[in-house]
């Protein structure tokens, strides 16, 4: 939080001792006692479903009948899958086209923004509103009509000459429908930027113009090493984040995926599997695929982040 | 910035008239793009009380704007009134707010303020959550809640809730609780306050922007939440509102454009008057936690 | 105190979920009315009549009360395939025929004969359908409405373009032809759509040819060459824009293509035509569907919607009785006129009222009555998905995303994973 409590003057009484041992046990008793809903919600509600779901990843399960083992056998049918690997590119496409994009326009209006001091209130709510709405029901079904034949955006684009028709039915184009979508929602990581660059001491700013450089060698030997730390965190949070987006490609494609599974995202398909189709063992499967796949990326971006990633304080040590 | 160093240098009237051009620029860029961004939702506004030929209607606005379009929104989708559904989503979003800010303010105060055994092992494996799919966990969950007989109740729905598995709050709750200086407790526990009482006289009011913070985020989740009910809820009785207007886009006998924006907007309608009311608020939560919006 | 109050809130918070629980299952009636879960799909407009039959059918049985609850066609399957997986099933439901074997075979369907007698009556049925509820000598369903196949069509494009009203016996030729003289001359709209996402013309097409969509032991009855020719038939007409291009009725969907204005003509199912009206404002009409073979039209009469029961429901009698009333009462039949397909029961087909719309299908399937056959035994369990496969790789085809041979080889392959499993 940006704001902390002012600190209320403590009363001037020493403290009593008390028997270590003693309240050591008392605070551990109370510690879990608080903790009892966290970890009853962890047990009950995550770890024990993932196990569950990872013994389902290796049955034939379809609700009715009891789960038959089948080894790994689903694993296996899904590289066969030719929707499987579809949906596995589609989520990848989306995922490299509309993490960048976003993070550079929320980087290039953040900077723009911590350039100013006045309206800067209401424009950094102004561009952050996107965000908030933009995760809807309701937005989905706008981004559908306006990219429809004769929408908004197909009739900008005839007035000066370019004829793609509609982008919701093309399978060429659904998927940037959904791109558009997410980068429209640029305005949470923007904030995060904003915050950061006011972090940024000026006296780097001063000390790089003395030694003459210009706007750019600014940016990228001043700027960007300075909020690096914050670039990663933004690109972490987006990135998982993109790989599991459900609802926009749910509505926008009209449950379908399509059209010919161009928009059937990794999540939609898992839903489908597991709750159009009730197969509970593959559709375990494939969820256990997204999270070993996540958690790979994840990784990656870890290693990646040693080579590119500042930490004021680093230098001292 | 350099510009502005270089500004100063130069002589007085003629700097400031560079500086209000300047200002003035930059105002227009941003009005600009803002007018883009935002266009969607004036497009929206506007369509909502078009008579006819929703999308392919040149205009903003129609020339003559006209309320049949939510008359009929309020009429509702297979036999259940919208408001009906509004009264769904307000169940949710409000018994998501209290399951939420109360577990997470429990869980928060042990992970911040109380040594125990396993307290880093535990956290590490609270932060770990934040970035596990939901997905892994979904159909486990589906088929226990359907063994317990629970499926098309609100309880797949509010129980995690209650039980704190939202783990971001916990996280902003356990980074502002760390933030309060150690000494009340002292105080406090001088005063002969044991650790409930520490946590409920003082942790918790001085807590109170991390609750709101939580509080407005978790409101705003479960009322666009759409994954969720999706998969827990079958009855079109039980139905909060995205899945709702969801469910009017799929009538297959209705071609009713304007209904659907109507209701549309109407869905957004709290959400707006949410962040209206709390914007500060809402981009703090979001600059110092990295909350998704 | 701290901790009591402490306390009286968690206490609270464990009284709010409960109570939601509550809310959330609804609660039966303790006085001696029995409370019957009826189940079924459709609109608003159907909903409001069936509201006006099920007040009809409470004032005759006050001590039966029945809470209706409906969903369109997709959420529908969606929902009670969630429910029959949970294994609590509405007392009484709507069924379709693709999906009849498959409930019946997961023991979710009451036996009707049971009640045969007692609380049912089924000798008012007609000949065609008197066997389309049963499977396996149980009779798990009975039929509600009727319905065939038909192209439905804007006749005044159709004369400006100088083309014939379509006759019985018109071939896929005549069809092709008239279709791309529809396009050519409008410049506006066009022909047809194409009708690859529809396995019910595949089956036409088959049953035309002698064969059927199922073999009798539940195996698909077409071959990949087979169905890729049915695909690739098409291809002329695509290319030569004249018919709906997929791209283009994939956007307006839920809407049909000649609801939208996009199309001249369109392949349904007769009933569809109030749909289709109240869509479009230009004047609609049924053409029979065009044929390889003039002497067989392959169309036969299907039951457009059938009633069943939940084979564990606790009251079978009064469940039977709702069953008999909605399907042999003729003030049912003047609540519904033709709208759920034109009643399968002689007595309510009588006594219907037939709106205009009504009396178009009527008139229609009695000019085509003798070439109607007996419905094809109920299509094996797992039919019901393969229709969604179907649309999808018919799409799929259209859009130019897949060869009609590649999509053929993905359809078969997923027929077999899925029939009888």
């Amino acid at each position: 939080m940006a704001e902390r409590p002012p600190a209320k003057a403590s009363p001037d009484r020493p403290a009593r001792r008390r028997a270590r041992p003693a309240r050591a046990g008392r605070e551990g008793a109370a510690g879990y006692l608080f903790l009892s809903p966290w970890i009853l919600g962890i047990v009950l509600l995550t770890l024990g479903p993932m196990l569950a779901s990872l013994y389902l990843s290796f049955t034939d399960y379809n609700l009715f009948d009891q789960p038959e083992w089948v080894g790994l056998d689903n694993y296996a049918a899904m590289f066969a899958d030719e929707r499987w690997r579809g949906s596995v590119r589609v989520t990848l496409v989306y995922v490299l086209l509309s993490v960048p994009a976003k993070l550079a326009l929320a980087l290039a209006v953040a900077m723009l923004l911590a350039r100013r001091r006045r309206g800067e209130g209401f424009y950094r709510s102004a561009f952050y509103a996107p965000s908030l709405l933009g995760a809807s029901v309701s937005l989905a079904l706008v981004w559908r009509a306006l990219f429809m034949q004769d929408g908004a955006v197909d009739r900008t684009l005839s007035s000066v000459g370019i004829e793609l028709g509609g982008w919701v039915g093309n399978p060429d184009y659904a998927l940037l429908v959904l791109v558009v979508l997410a980068i429209w929602q640029f305005g949470a990581p923007m904030v995060i930027f904003l915050a950061g660059l006011k972090e940024v001491p000026q006296e780097l700013y001063e000390a790089a113009d003395v030694d003459g450089a210009g706007r750019w060698r600014k940016f990228w030997s001043v700027t960007v090493p300075m909020i690096s730390p914050v670039i990663f965190f933004n690109l972490l949070l987006e990135t998982v984040n993109a790989f599991q987006v459900f609802t926009a490609s749910y509505v926008v494609s009209n449950a379908t995926g399509g059209p010919a599974d161009s928009t059937l995202f990794y999540t939609l398909y898992l839903y489908f599997q597991g709750f159009t189709d009730f197969r509970m063992g593959y559709a375990s499967a494939m969820a256990w695929m997204l999270v070993a796949g996540v958690g790979l990326v994840t990784l990656l971006l870890f290693r990646l982040s040693r080579a590119w990633v500042y930490y004021a304080g680093e230098d001292g040590r | 910035m350099s510009a502005t160093a270089r500004t100063a240098r130069a002589a007085g009237p003629a700097r400031r008239v560079r500086e209000a051009l300047r200002a003035a620029v930059w105002h227009l860029a941003a009005l600009a793009l803002l007018a883009v961004l935002l266009y969607p939702l004036a497009w929206l506004l506007g369509a909502s009380v078009k008579p006819d030929d929703i999308v392919g209607s040149p205009e903003l606005f129609p020339a003559r704007p006209v309320a049949d379009n939510y008359q009929r929104a309020m009429e509702g989708v297979a036999g259940v009134p919208t408001s009906v559904f509004f009264g769904n989503s307000l169940i949710l979003a409000l018994g998501s707010v209290v399951g939420t800010v109360a577990s997470s303010a429990l869980v928060a105060y042990a992970f911040a303020r109380l040594r125990f055994p396993g307290r880093g092992l535990l956290f590490s494996l609270m932060i770990s959550t934040l970035l596990l799919p939901f997905h892994v966990v979904i159909i486990p969950q589906y088929i226990l809640f359907q063994r317990l007989e629970l499926i098309d109740t609100y309880v797949p729905l509010l129980l995690g809730k209650f039980l704190a598995t939202e783990a971001f709050f916990v996280f902003l709750m356990v980074q502002f609780m760390r933030g309060l200086p150690r000494e009340l407790d002292q105080a406090a526990r001088i005063d002969g306050c044991g650790y409930w009482g520490i946590f409920w006289h003082v942790i918790l009011p001085l807590s109170r922007p991390a609750l709101t913070t939580a509080a407005i985020f978790t409101f705003i989740w479960s009322w666009n939440d759409f994954f969720g009910p999706l998969i827990f809820l079958n009855s079109p009785e039980n139905y909060p509102l995205p899945l709702a207007l969801r469910m009017f886009v799929d009538q297959q006998s209705n071609s009713d454009y304007g209904t659907m924006i109507a209701m549309s907007v109407l869905a957004l309608l709290p959400v707006v008057l949410f962040f209206l009311a709390f914007q500060r608020l809402i981009v703090q939560g979001v600059s110092s936690t990295g909350l998704k919006g | 105190m701290v901790g009591t109050r402490g306390r009286g809130r968690r206490v609270a918070a464990a009284a709010a979920v409960l109570a939601l629980v509550a809310a959330g299952c609804g609660g039966g009636a303790d006085d001696g009315t029995v409370e019957l879960r009826y189940a079924w799909w459709g609109n608003a407009d159907r909903a409001e009549l069936t509201q006006q039959a099920i007040d009809l059918f409470e004032e005759q049985h006050p001590n039966i009360s029945v809470t209706p609850t409906f969903q369109e066609w997709d959420a529908y399957w969606q929902r009670l395939n969630t429910d029959a997986a949970g294994g609590g099933l509405p007392d009484v439901m709507h069924m379709d025929y693709m999906y009849l074997r498959e409930y019946a075979d997961r023991g979710l369907l009451l036996d009707l004969n049971e009640q045969v007698g007692e609380n049912l009556d089924v000798s008012g049925t007609l000949d065609a359908f008197a066997d389309v509820g049963t499977v396996d000598g149980a009779r798990y369903a009975v039929p509600i409405g009727g319905n065939t196949f038909t192209m439905v069509y804007i006749p005044e494009e159709f004369e400006a373009a100088g083309v014939e009203v379509p006759e019985d016996g018109w071939t896929w030729d005549d069809y092709d032809a008239a279709i791309e003289q529809v396009s050519e001359s409008s410049g506006e709209i066009y022909g047809g759509h194409d009708y690859g996402t529809l396995i019910w013309v595949l089956e036409l097409q088959l049953r035309q040819e002698g064969g059927e969509l199922f073999t009798e032991d539940g195996g698909l009855g077409v071959d990949a060459a087979r169905l890729a020719e049915f695909w690739s038939h098409m291809q002329p007409l695509r290319d030569s824009g004249a018919i709906v291009p997929t791209s283009e009725a994939v956007e307006v969907q839920p809407l049909a293509t000649i609801g939208a204005g996009l199309s001249a003509s369109e392949f349904n199912w007769d009933n569809q035509l109030a749909r289709f009206t109240g869509e479009t404002d230009r004047e609609l009409a049924l053409a029979p569907v065009p044929t390889s073979d003039p002497d067989n039209l392959g169309q036969y009469l299907k039951p457009s919607m059938m009633y069943a029961a939940f084979s564990r429901t606790e009251h079978p009698a009064e469940a039977a009785m709702l069953i008999d009333f909605m399907t042999n009462s003729p003030e049912v039949a003047q609540i519904f006129g033709g709208s759920r397909g034109i009643p399968a029961n002689t007595a309510q087909r009588e006594g219907a009222e037939y709106n205009e719309v009504d009396q178009a299908i009527l008139d229609y399937e009695d000019a085509i009555f003798d070439q109607l056959t007996v419905p094809p035994p109920a299509p094996p369990a797992g039919a019901g998905s393969l229709e969604g496969e179907f649309i999808r790789l018919g799409e799929t085809v259209g859009l130019g995303e897949a060869t009609p041979e590649e999509a053929a080889q993905e359809f078969i392959a997923y027929a077999e994973q899925t029939l009888g499993s």
